[in-house]
């Protein structure tokens, strides 16, 4: 009996490797399978093997700990969902292609009568994965060369390698990660990079080489980042004509920090959310490790957000940040705050506001940034279901401030300097979500309290970002 | 900034007179600057000083990276930034200081050679004591250049700018070359020039030019700093002419300088009087 249900169960909630659509699969079945609920729901049995086929380099002792659950079940419903829970924790683990459950009763000499045995047929990755990609724009040609050795040494661990020849610039990384046995999302990242970045706003060119070690794990609701990096900085002027005040800052200089970054996000997406919240207090002490740097800077991220009538959404965000030099020795450009820009102070060139020299903004020791959002769905609702849930009408209202601090005055003429000069625009536009991790944005905004210095976008606005006020 | 933007700026930047706060940027003069730069430095403000332009001397660890060309000294004069003693004297010129406008055409062809014989010769053999010779590197060249850095960064800089000039050396074929023959490539230098100052003032009659200027910085810095042993030194005070020729710069413009306004800086240092 026990051999019909099983046999022809197993391959319904098991088909695809999405990891996220499964929940209705599950649904599915067990209507389909009602009939004979009665008879199976109530029936104790036990599961007597838990067995993985089909593993190669992964070590066994590494899954232990994401099937044992499977041995709690009571019943046949409850292997069933508990064998689909470590379905999907094996899969989280990127260690497989594939993973297919097969339950079945038990045999041999000590196999009890209502014993059953359940066996994961995975299908391990390949070795080594690579990619190749060329790249062109904006007077440069690069070739992206791409490796990716996942589960490298059968417990989880992944490393991988970036390399971009360019005609302009090289640069790579190289990270391992590896996390805990059997808690996955506490983890340990090592990371060698080379980076280059131009920032045309100030008229600087950055070239990093750095290490940095980084350790994630989960406190109740909250998940916690330690970071140490150690940095070589190059800086140089991007031409000729920079300004003295970035010429003076060229030059290397060794950056060694420490930071803690802890975030909750209850936010049902990253992008596009519809409610839920989002906090993240980020800080960096610099120079206690060693290193020619020395501050302590502190950055706090809050964004919540509101369901509100017909299908909009309300969302109000806030940033703020301080950059404490130690030491007497004045700030790094590198260092410093930016603001400005298509996603943070619309209506304001990118990160052009606040201290600027000849034209070449310098950035600041402190900032504040604040929005407000209405995003609605697109007017009449074209494409909707589809491609037309990825685009939102908004209209926003931002304001923010940058500027430097003089650490000798009372904190009563910091928020009194923080309050001078508010740089606000309105505004309304076009949100396009590019996959979970972007946004592009066309908006029309109008800049108010502009300071003299700052560069503004009157009119339409268009820019992408990661990160959104 | 195209090209033609570029000239037009600096044409501009040369209709306007020198100004009071034009300043020279070098390394620290007194924990990390190596022979070579010093020489050129003190070069460019003797050229500076021979034309009458006031220029402040400023110090910063990271001159080197500061400057456009990534070489010492760089004059910062208006909103227009100069490096190394060539362009600063066609800089001085389009504004209408010239220290070799008397010469004619033979005499500033031949001032051309010469000055090409000091940055070939003497610049070279600076640069390949400084960092070709293991002790001079080990002790003075490397310790000095990362003074400013902290570990690691510190030997990460001192070995690459000593990889770099290796290279160069390896370039221009000097690589070979043991000290005994730089030292004699010195002397042979230094035995050009003493012969064709002879007895005059300078090297060409009573009026001083960016040769002398450029003489007299690699000279004097030659013979007032310590390096691990003297034998560069002692090549150099071999001819006398060149030796009073030094004192009397020295004198007349450094000495009468600082006499006249006491807010003039100058970070020359050691003296030979």
């Amino acid at each position: 009996m026990g051999t019909v249900h099983a046999r022809s169960l197993d391959p319904l909630p098991m088909q695809g490797r999405d990891l996220g659509v499964n929940h209705d699969d599950m649904e599915g079945m067990e209507t389909e399978q009602e009939t004979k609920q009665e008879i199976l729901e109530n029936r104790n049995i036990v599961v007597q093997h838990v067995n993985i086929e089909g593993l190669g380099r992964t070590k066994e002792d590494y899954l232990g700990h994401e099937i044992s659950d499977v041995f709690n079940a009571k019943n046949l419903i409850d292997v069933m969902k508990r064998s689909h829970d470590a379905r999907m924790k094996l899969l989280r683990l990127g260690c497989f292609k594939d993973v297919e459950v097969l339950i079945d009763v038990s045999e041999g000499a000590d196999a009890l009568p209502n014993g059953l045995d359940v066996t994961f047929e995975v299908t391990e990755l390949k070795r080594m994965t690579g990619s190749y990609n060329t790249m062109v724009g904006n007077n440069e040609g690069s070739m992206v060369l791409g490796l990716k050795l996942p589960n490298a040494l059968g417990r989880g661990e992944k490393a991988t390698f970036q390399f971009s020849y360019g005609t302009k610039e090289t640069s790579y990384g190289l990270s391992f990660f590896k996390p805990q046995p059997g808690n996955f999302e506490r983890n340990l990242t090592l990371n060698l990079y080379k980076v280059t970045g131009q920032f045309p706003w100030s008229s600087l060119k950055e070239t990093d080489r750095g290490v940095s070690t980084e350790l994630n794990f989960p406190l109740w609701m909250t998940t916690h980042t330690l970071k140490w990096e150690g940095v070589w900085r190059e800086l140089g002027c991007l031409a000729r004509s920079a300004s003295f005040a970035v010429r003076e800052e060229s030059g290397h200089s060794l950056k060694s920090s420490l930071s803690h970054t802890m975030a909750i996000d209850t936010r049902n997406s990253a992008i596009l959310p519809r409610r839920g919240a989002l906090l993240r207090i980020n800080q960096e002490l610099a120079g206690y490790t060693g290193g020619d740097a020395s501050f302590l800077k502190e950055d706090v991220e809050l964004q919540l957000n509101r369901p509100f009538l017909f299908g909009s959404v309300l969302s109000a965000s806030l940033w703020g940040g301080m950059l404490m030099p130690i030491g007497g020795k004045p700030s790094s450009i590198a260092d410093r705050f930016y603001l400005g820009g298509p996603t943070s102070v619309r209506g304001f060139g990118m990160y052009s506001i606040g201290p600027q020299s000849e034209g070449d903004y310098l950035g600041g020791e402190a900032y504040w940034a604040g929005g407000l959002h209405l995003y609605t769905p697109l007017p009449f609702r074209p494409g909707r279901g589809g491609f037309g849930d990825l685009f939102r009408t908004h209209f926003f209202l931002n304001a923010g401030n940058l500027c430097n601090l003089n650490y000798g005055e009372g904190p009563r003429a910091h928020l009194q300097k923080m309050a001078e000069c508010i740089r606000w625009s309105y505004g309304a536009g076009l949100v396009l979500r590019l996959g979970n991790i972007a946004r592009l944005e066309l908006n029309y905004c109008i800049p108010m309290g502009v300071q003299n210095g700052d560069r503004i976008c009157d009119g339409v606005q268009f820019g992408a970002g990661i990160r959104f006020l | 900034m195209s090209l033609a933007a570029e000239a037009f700026v600096s044409q501009m930047a040369a209709a306007e007179p020198w100004p009071e706060n034009a300043t020279l940027y070098q390394p620290l003069s007194d924990e990390q600057i190596l022979l070579s730069d010093n020489a050129s430095s003190l070069a460019v403000q003797a050229y500076l000083k021979m034309c009458a332009l006031p220029v402040r001397v400023s110090c910063r660890a990271n001159a080197e990276f500061m400057s456009p060309s990534g070489k010492v000294p760089f004059i910062h004069v208006g909103n227009q930034v100069v490096s190394e003693l060539g362009p600063i004297v066609q800089f001085t010129k389009a504004k209408g200081h010239s220290l070799s406008e008397g010469l004619d055409d033979v005499q500033r062809a031949e001032m051309k050679a010469y000055m090409e014989l000091v940055n070939n010769m003497l610049l070279t053999a600076e640069l390949y004591i400084q960092w070709c010779d293991d002790s001079t590197a080990g002790e003075i060249s490397r310790p000095r250049y990362s003074s400013p850095y902290s570990w690691p960064l510190s030997h990460i800089l001192a070995y690459q700018k000593q990889w770099e000039v290796r290279r160069k050396m390896n370039a221009i074929g000097w690589a070979g070359k043991s000290l005994e023959q730089v030292y004699e490539d010195v002397n042979e230098c230094c035995q050009a020039l003493s012969q064709r100052l002879g007895t005059q003032l300078y090297f060409f009659n009573k009026q001083p030019t960016e040769l002398d200027a450029l003489v007299f910085g690699h000279i004097f810095t030659i013979l007032t700093t310590r390096l691990t042993s003297d034998a560069l030194a002692e090549r150099v005070k071999g001819f006398s002419n060149l030796l009073s020729f030094c004192k009397r710069i020295e004198q007349t413009f450094f000495e009468e300088a600082d006499q006249s306004s006491a807010s003039s800086l100058h970070s020359k240092g050691p003296s030979l009087l």
